[in-house]
Protein backbone atom coordinates (compact mmCIF):
# COMPACT_ATOMS: atom_id res chain seq x y z
CA UNK A 1 0.00 0.00 0.00
CA UNK A 2 1.42 3.30 -1.37
CA UNK A 3 2.29 5.66 1.86
CA UNK A 4 3.57 9.34 0.96
CA UNK A 5 6.30 11.58 2.97
CA UNK A 6 5.96 15.00 2.00
CA UNK A 7 8.70 17.07 3.14
CA UNK A 8 8.41 20.82 2.67
CA UNK A 9 11.32 22.35 1.82
CA UNK A 10 10.84 26.26 1.82
CA UNK A 11 13.06 28.21 4.19
CA UNK A 12 9.80 29.23 5.64
CA UNK A 13 8.36 26.39 5.86
CA UNK A 14 5.57 27.49 8.61
CA UNK A 15 4.64 30.65 6.77
CA UNK A 16 5.27 29.29 3.60
CA UNK A 17 3.44 28.77 0.05
CA UNK A 18 4.84 25.27 -0.42
CA UNK A 19 2.91 24.40 2.89
CA UNK A 20 -0.26 25.74 1.39
CA UNK A 21 0.46 23.33 -1.79
CA UNK A 22 1.03 20.37 0.87
CA UNK A 23 -2.09 20.72 2.39
CA UNK A 24 -3.86 20.89 -1.03
CA UNK A 25 -1.94 17.88 -1.99
CA UNK A 26 -2.57 15.60 0.84
CA UNK A 27 -6.67 16.76 1.14
CA UNK A 28 -6.77 15.28 -2.60
CA UNK A 29 -4.67 12.20 -2.15
CA UNK A 30 -6.62 8.91 -1.87
CA UNK A 31 -3.33 7.20 -0.19
CA UNK A 32 -2.35 8.42 3.58
CA UNK A 33 0.44 10.74 3.48
CA UNK A 34 2.32 12.22 6.26
CA UNK A 35 3.77 15.91 6.09
CA UNK A 36 7.32 17.03 7.62
CA UNK A 37 9.32 20.17 7.30
CA UNK A 38 12.97 20.84 6.87
CA UNK A 39 14.52 22.39 10.18
CA UNK A 40 18.73 22.51 10.44
CA UNK A 41 18.32 19.64 13.13
CA UNK A 42 15.94 16.91 11.77
CA UNK A 43 17.62 15.74 8.90
CA UNK A 44 18.37 12.46 10.58
CA UNK A 45 15.38 12.14 11.87
CA UNK A 46 13.70 12.43 8.22
CA UNK A 47 16.39 10.33 6.97
CA UNK A 48 15.17 7.61 8.96
CA UNK A 49 11.24 8.13 8.63
CA UNK A 50 11.86 7.81 5.29
CA UNK A 51 11.72 3.79 5.27
CA UNK A 52 8.57 3.94 6.28
CA UNK A 53 7.12 5.44 2.70
CA UNK A 54 7.20 4.52 -0.63
CA UNK A 55 6.80 7.87 -1.74
CA UNK A 56 8.40 11.09 -1.12
CA UNK A 57 6.94 14.52 -2.66
CA UNK A 58 9.85 17.29 -2.28
CA UNK A 59 7.57 20.40 -1.99
CA UNK A 60 9.55 23.42 -2.56
CA UNK A 61 10.06 27.08 -4.14
CA UNK A 62 12.25 27.90 -6.71
CA UNK A 63 15.48 30.01 -5.06
CA UNK A 64 18.03 31.86 -7.45
CA UNK A 65 17.34 29.66 -10.80
CA UNK A 66 17.84 26.28 -8.47
CA UNK A 67 16.63 24.87 -5.10
CA UNK A 68 16.85 26.49 -1.78
CA UNK A 69 20.13 25.94 0.57
CA UNK A 70 17.58 24.15 3.24
CA UNK A 71 16.84 21.56 0.46
CA UNK A 72 20.11 20.88 -0.74
CA UNK A 73 21.60 20.77 2.75
CA UNK A 74 19.39 18.29 3.74
CA UNK A 75 19.82 15.98 0.54
CA UNK A 76 23.41 15.96 1.16
CA UNK A 77 23.01 14.55 4.93
CA UNK A 78 20.62 12.11 2.97
CA UNK A 79 23.57 11.00 0.69
CA UNK A 80 25.36 10.01 4.05
CA UNK A 81 22.03 8.45 5.24
CA UNK A 82 20.66 6.42 2.98
CA UNK A 83 16.95 4.55 3.83
CA UNK A 84 17.30 0.52 3.47
CA UNK A 85 14.52 0.83 1.50
CA UNK A 86 14.27 3.61 -0.79
CA UNK A 87 11.64 5.27 -1.81
CA UNK A 88 10.49 7.01 -5.14
CA UNK A 89 10.59 10.78 -4.92
CA UNK A 90 8.27 12.91 -6.65
CA UNK A 91 8.31 17.07 -7.03
CA UNK A 92 5.66 19.93 -6.46
CA UNK A 93 7.73 23.14 -7.25
CA UNK A 94 6.73 26.65 -7.41
CA UNK A 95 7.98 30.00 -9.03
CA UNK A 96 7.09 33.71 -8.58
CA UNK A 97 7.09 34.39 -12.09
CA UNK A 98 3.83 33.12 -14.94
CA UNK A 99 6.21 30.92 -16.99
CA UNK A 100 6.24 27.08 -14.86
CA UNK A 101 9.01 26.41 -17.02
CA UNK A 102 11.50 28.34 -15.01
CA UNK A 103 11.17 25.79 -12.36
CA UNK A 104 12.84 23.14 -14.86
CA UNK A 105 16.82 23.67 -13.85
CA UNK A 106 15.35 22.92 -9.90
CA UNK A 107 13.57 19.83 -11.32
CA UNK A 108 16.97 18.63 -13.28
CA UNK A 109 18.92 18.77 -10.39
CA UNK A 110 17.10 16.66 -7.94
CA UNK A 111 16.47 14.22 -11.37
CA UNK A 112 20.36 14.37 -11.13
CA UNK A 113 20.04 13.38 -7.30
CA UNK A 114 17.47 10.48 -7.70
CA UNK A 115 19.61 9.26 -10.54
CA UNK A 116 23.03 9.55 -8.70
CA UNK A 117 22.12 8.59 -5.39
CA UNK A 118 19.67 5.31 -6.86
CA UNK A 119 16.15 6.89 -6.06
CA UNK A 120 13.70 6.55 -8.72
CA UNK A 121 12.45 9.58 -9.95
CA UNK A 122 8.40 9.79 -9.67
CA UNK A 123 6.37 12.50 -11.25
CA UNK A 124 6.51 16.63 -11.17
CA UNK A 125 4.38 19.45 -11.21
CA UNK A 126 5.78 23.05 -11.87
CA UNK A 127 3.71 25.95 -10.86
CA UNK A 128 4.67 29.82 -11.95
CA UNK A 129 2.62 32.69 -10.14
CA UNK A 130 2.90 29.95 -7.28
CA UNK A 131 3.10 33.46 -4.92
CA UNK A 132 -0.03 34.98 -5.38
CA UNK A 133 -2.48 32.23 -7.54
CA UNK A 134 -3.66 30.14 -4.38
CA UNK A 135 -5.27 33.84 -3.23
CA UNK A 136 -7.25 34.21 -6.17
CA UNK A 137 -10.12 32.46 -7.73
CA UNK A 138 -7.41 31.08 -10.31
CA UNK A 139 -6.65 28.57 -7.52
CA UNK A 140 -9.19 25.89 -8.73
CA UNK A 141 -6.73 25.46 -11.63
CA UNK A 142 -4.00 24.77 -9.08
CA UNK A 143 -6.38 22.53 -7.29
CA UNK A 144 -7.06 20.31 -10.97
CA UNK A 145 -3.46 19.91 -10.80
CA UNK A 146 -2.68 18.82 -7.69
CA UNK A 147 -5.02 16.17 -7.60
CA UNK A 148 -3.80 15.08 -10.88
CA UNK A 149 0.35 14.95 -9.10
CA UNK A 150 -1.78 12.93 -6.59
CA UNK A 151 -3.01 10.78 -8.67
CA UNK A 152 0.13 10.28 -11.14
CA UNK A 153 2.39 9.68 -7.88
CA UNK A 154 -0.01 6.72 -5.90
CA UNK A 155 -0.58 5.08 -9.69
CA UNK A 156 3.66 4.84 -10.03
CA UNK A 157 3.51 7.39 -12.96
CA UNK A 158 6.01 9.68 -14.36
CA UNK A 159 4.04 12.38 -15.11
CA UNK A 160 5.30 15.72 -15.95
CA UNK A 161 3.19 18.86 -15.12
CA UNK A 162 2.88 22.54 -15.03
CA UNK A 163 0.07 25.33 -14.12
CA UNK A 164 -0.15 28.90 -13.69
CA UNK A 165 -2.56 32.18 -14.31
CA UNK A 166 -4.09 31.83 -17.47
CA UNK A 167 -3.56 35.12 -18.16
CA UNK A 168 -1.25 37.28 -20.70
CA UNK A 169 1.98 37.95 -19.27
CA UNK A 170 1.25 41.80 -19.52
CA UNK A 171 -2.19 41.11 -17.31
CA UNK A 172 0.49 39.11 -15.18
CA UNK A 173 2.61 41.91 -14.83
CA UNK A 174 0.20 44.38 -13.68
CA UNK A 175 -1.57 42.19 -11.09
CA UNK A 176 1.84 41.47 -9.44
CA UNK A 177 2.40 44.90 -9.28
CA UNK A 178 -0.54 45.32 -7.33
CA UNK A 179 -0.05 42.61 -5.31
CA UNK A 180 3.15 43.65 -3.98
CA UNK A 181 2.13 46.94 -3.58
CA UNK A 182 -0.44 45.71 -0.89
CA UNK A 183 2.09 43.19 0.52
CA UNK A 184 4.44 46.57 1.35
CA UNK A 185 1.29 48.64 2.87
CA UNK A 186 0.29 46.41 4.87
CA UNK A 187 4.29 46.98 6.25
CA UNK A 188 3.36 50.87 5.98
CA UNK A 189 5.69 51.04 2.89
CA UNK A 190 4.58 52.78 -0.13
CA UNK A 191 5.06 51.95 -3.73
CA UNK A 192 7.78 54.42 -3.95
CA UNK A 193 9.81 53.22 -1.46
CA UNK A 194 9.72 49.46 -2.18
CA UNK A 195 11.00 50.63 -5.33
CA UNK A 196 13.93 52.31 -4.02
CA UNK A 197 16.99 52.08 -6.76
CA UNK A 198 19.20 52.31 -3.47
CA UNK A 199 21.18 49.14 -1.66
CA UNK A 200 22.19 49.10 1.76
CA UNK A 201 21.25 52.98 2.03
CA UNK B 1 34.80 47.81 -10.13
CA UNK B 2 35.63 44.01 -10.96
CA UNK B 3 34.77 41.34 -7.95
CA UNK B 4 36.08 37.99 -7.20
CA UNK B 5 33.64 35.63 -5.40
CA UNK B 6 34.79 32.16 -4.11
CA UNK B 7 34.22 29.72 -1.70
CA UNK B 8 37.43 28.74 -0.56
CA UNK B 9 40.34 30.18 0.04
CA UNK B 10 42.85 30.93 -2.64
CA UNK B 11 46.34 31.86 -3.43
CA UNK B 12 46.60 34.69 -5.60
CA UNK B 13 49.09 37.02 -6.95
CA UNK B 14 46.56 39.46 -8.41
CA UNK B 15 47.51 43.12 -7.64
CA UNK B 16 44.83 45.41 -9.23
CA UNK B 17 43.48 47.86 -6.76
CA UNK B 18 39.70 47.85 -8.90
CA UNK B 19 39.66 43.79 -8.36
CA UNK B 20 38.45 43.08 -4.61
CA UNK B 21 39.12 39.13 -4.31
CA UNK B 22 36.35 37.75 -1.50
CA UNK B 23 36.11 34.47 0.07
CA UNK B 24 33.11 33.36 1.23
CA UNK B 25 34.36 30.40 3.02
CA UNK B 26 36.00 32.61 5.97
CA UNK B 27 32.57 35.22 6.45
CA UNK B 28 29.33 34.23 8.33
CA UNK B 29 26.49 34.39 6.30
CA UNK B 30 23.31 32.36 7.07
CA UNK B 31 21.02 31.49 4.74
CA UNK B 32 17.92 33.66 3.17
CA UNK B 33 14.86 32.64 5.22
CA UNK B 34 12.32 34.09 2.56
CA UNK B 35 10.76 36.57 4.96
CA UNK B 36 10.65 38.97 1.76
CA UNK B 37 11.70 41.85 4.56
CA UNK B 38 14.13 43.15 1.29
CA UNK B 39 11.88 44.00 -0.86
CA UNK B 40 8.76 45.01 1.07
CA UNK B 41 9.52 46.35 5.02
CA UNK B 42 13.21 47.85 4.44
CA UNK B 43 13.64 47.88 0.35
CA UNK B 44 16.56 47.56 -0.74
CA UNK B 45 18.71 46.39 3.01
CA UNK B 46 18.29 42.50 4.46
CA UNK B 47 16.93 42.04 7.44
CA UNK B 48 19.54 39.60 8.76
CA UNK B 49 22.28 41.97 9.16
CA UNK B 50 25.54 39.38 9.00
CA UNK B 51 28.49 39.98 6.31
CA UNK B 52 25.82 39.11 3.47
CA UNK B 53 25.42 42.54 3.19
CA UNK B 54 28.57 43.72 2.83
CA UNK B 55 28.95 41.78 -0.55
CA UNK B 56 25.47 42.45 -2.20
CA UNK B 57 26.03 46.00 -2.60
CA UNK B 58 29.12 44.51 -4.25
CA UNK B 59 27.50 42.40 -6.64
CA UNK B 60 25.24 45.13 -7.36
CA UNK B 61 28.40 47.58 -7.98
CA UNK B 62 30.63 44.89 -10.24
CA UNK B 63 31.20 45.74 -13.96
CA UNK B 64 32.85 42.28 -13.85
CA UNK B 65 32.09 39.41 -11.60
CA UNK B 66 34.18 36.02 -11.17
CA UNK B 67 32.18 33.17 -9.35
CA UNK B 68 34.14 30.42 -8.22
CA UNK B 69 32.18 27.09 -6.87
CA UNK B 70 32.42 23.88 -6.18
CA UNK B 71 29.23 22.04 -8.10
CA UNK B 72 26.43 20.21 -6.51
CA UNK B 73 24.01 18.04 -8.06
CA UNK B 74 24.59 20.73 -11.06
CA UNK B 75 24.14 23.80 -8.97
CA UNK B 76 26.55 26.01 -7.39
CA UNK B 77 26.99 24.14 -3.95
CA UNK B 78 26.06 25.82 -0.75
CA UNK B 79 28.31 27.89 0.21
CA UNK B 80 28.25 30.12 -3.13
CA UNK B 81 24.59 29.47 -3.02
CA UNK B 82 23.75 30.90 0.18
CA UNK B 83 25.60 34.08 -1.03
CA UNK B 84 23.40 34.25 -4.11
CA UNK B 85 19.91 33.80 -2.37
CA UNK B 86 20.95 36.70 0.15
CA UNK B 87 21.38 39.01 -2.62
CA UNK B 88 18.12 39.29 -3.42
CA UNK B 89 17.79 42.57 -1.73
CA UNK B 90 19.55 44.27 -4.97
CA UNK B 91 16.23 43.39 -7.01
CA UNK B 92 12.58 44.48 -6.40
CA UNK B 93 9.55 42.82 -5.66
CA UNK B 94 8.39 44.13 -9.08
CA UNK B 95 7.96 42.18 -11.97
CA UNK B 96 8.49 43.27 -15.46
CA UNK B 97 8.96 41.50 -18.86
CA UNK B 98 12.67 40.82 -20.50
CA UNK B 99 12.92 38.94 -23.17
CA UNK B 100 9.61 37.79 -23.54
CA UNK B 101 9.86 36.58 -19.80
CA UNK B 102 8.89 37.81 -16.84
CA UNK B 103 11.84 38.57 -14.12
CA UNK B 104 11.86 40.74 -11.09
CA UNK B 105 13.05 44.63 -11.64
CA UNK B 106 16.89 45.09 -10.37
CA UNK B 107 17.83 48.05 -8.57
CA UNK B 108 21.06 50.00 -9.31
CA UNK B 109 23.34 46.99 -10.45
CA UNK B 110 25.49 47.51 -12.99
CA UNK B 111 25.39 45.27 -16.00
CA UNK B 112 28.11 42.68 -15.75
CA UNK B 113 30.90 40.66 -17.79
CA UNK B 114 30.62 37.40 -15.83
CA UNK B 115 33.14 34.13 -15.53
CA UNK B 116 31.90 31.54 -13.83
CA UNK B 117 34.24 28.77 -12.79
CA UNK B 118 33.03 25.35 -11.42
CA UNK B 119 35.02 23.04 -9.86
CA UNK B 120 35.32 19.61 -8.55
CA UNK B 121 34.86 16.34 -9.91
CA UNK B 122 31.87 16.93 -12.03
CA UNK B 123 30.34 14.83 -14.75
CA UNK B 124 28.84 15.94 -18.38
CA UNK B 125 25.59 15.91 -16.56
CA UNK B 126 26.22 18.20 -14.16
CA UNK B 127 27.99 20.24 -16.79
CA UNK B 128 24.91 20.64 -18.51
CA UNK B 129 22.89 21.54 -15.98
CA UNK B 130 25.13 23.70 -14.48
CA UNK B 131 25.33 25.67 -17.73
CA UNK B 132 21.70 26.23 -17.95
CA UNK B 133 21.65 27.13 -14.70
CA UNK B 134 24.02 29.85 -15.11
CA UNK B 135 22.09 30.78 -18.30
CA UNK B 136 19.01 31.12 -16.38
CA UNK B 137 21.34 33.17 -13.73
CA UNK B 138 22.00 35.86 -16.80
CA UNK B 139 18.59 37.11 -16.85
CA UNK B 140 18.37 37.67 -13.37
CA UNK B 141 21.29 38.70 -12.22
CA UNK B 142 22.11 41.36 -15.25
CA UNK B 143 24.23 39.76 -16.88
CA UNK B 144 25.34 41.18 -20.00
CA UNK B 145 27.38 38.20 -21.24
CA UNK B 146 28.73 35.32 -19.36
CA UNK B 147 31.37 32.27 -19.84
CA UNK B 148 31.54 29.21 -17.69
CA UNK B 149 34.61 27.19 -17.06
CA UNK B 150 34.94 23.90 -15.51
CA UNK B 151 38.08 23.17 -13.94
CA UNK B 152 39.54 20.89 -11.69
CA UNK B 153 40.15 21.87 -7.86
CA UNK B 154 44.27 21.13 -8.24
CA UNK B 155 44.65 23.93 -10.71
CA UNK B 156 41.59 26.41 -9.98
CA UNK B 157 44.26 29.31 -9.02
CA UNK B 158 46.04 28.84 -12.17
CA UNK B 159 42.48 28.98 -13.92
CA UNK B 160 41.16 32.18 -11.99
CA UNK B 161 44.39 33.83 -12.69
CA UNK B 162 44.59 33.07 -16.20
CA UNK B 163 40.76 35.06 -16.22
CA UNK B 164 41.92 37.98 -14.39
CA UNK B 165 44.56 37.97 -16.52
CA UNK B 166 42.72 38.27 -19.49
CA UNK B 167 40.69 40.96 -18.36
CA UNK B 168 43.34 43.24 -18.42
CA UNK B 169 44.05 42.59 -22.40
Amino acid sequence: MEKIMIINGSPRAPRSNSKKYSELFIKHCSVPTEYFSITNKNHLELCMKMEEFTDILLVFPLYADGIPVTLMNFLKTLEGNQPKQKPRISVLINCGFIEPEQNNIAVKMIEFFCKEQGYSFGSVLRVGSGEAILNTPLKIFVTRKIKQLANSVVKGRSKNLKVTMPISKKMFVKASSSYWKNYGERNGVTLEQMATMEIEK
Amino acid sequence: MNLILSDKYLQLTIEDRSTEFINLSELKISNCIGCFGCWTKTPGRCVIRDDAVKVYPKIAASRRVLYISKIKYGSYDTVMKTMLERAIPIQQAFIRLLNGETHHIQRNVAPKQATIIGYGNISDEEKQIFTQLVERNARNMCFENYRVIFAQENILEQTVEDEVMAWRK
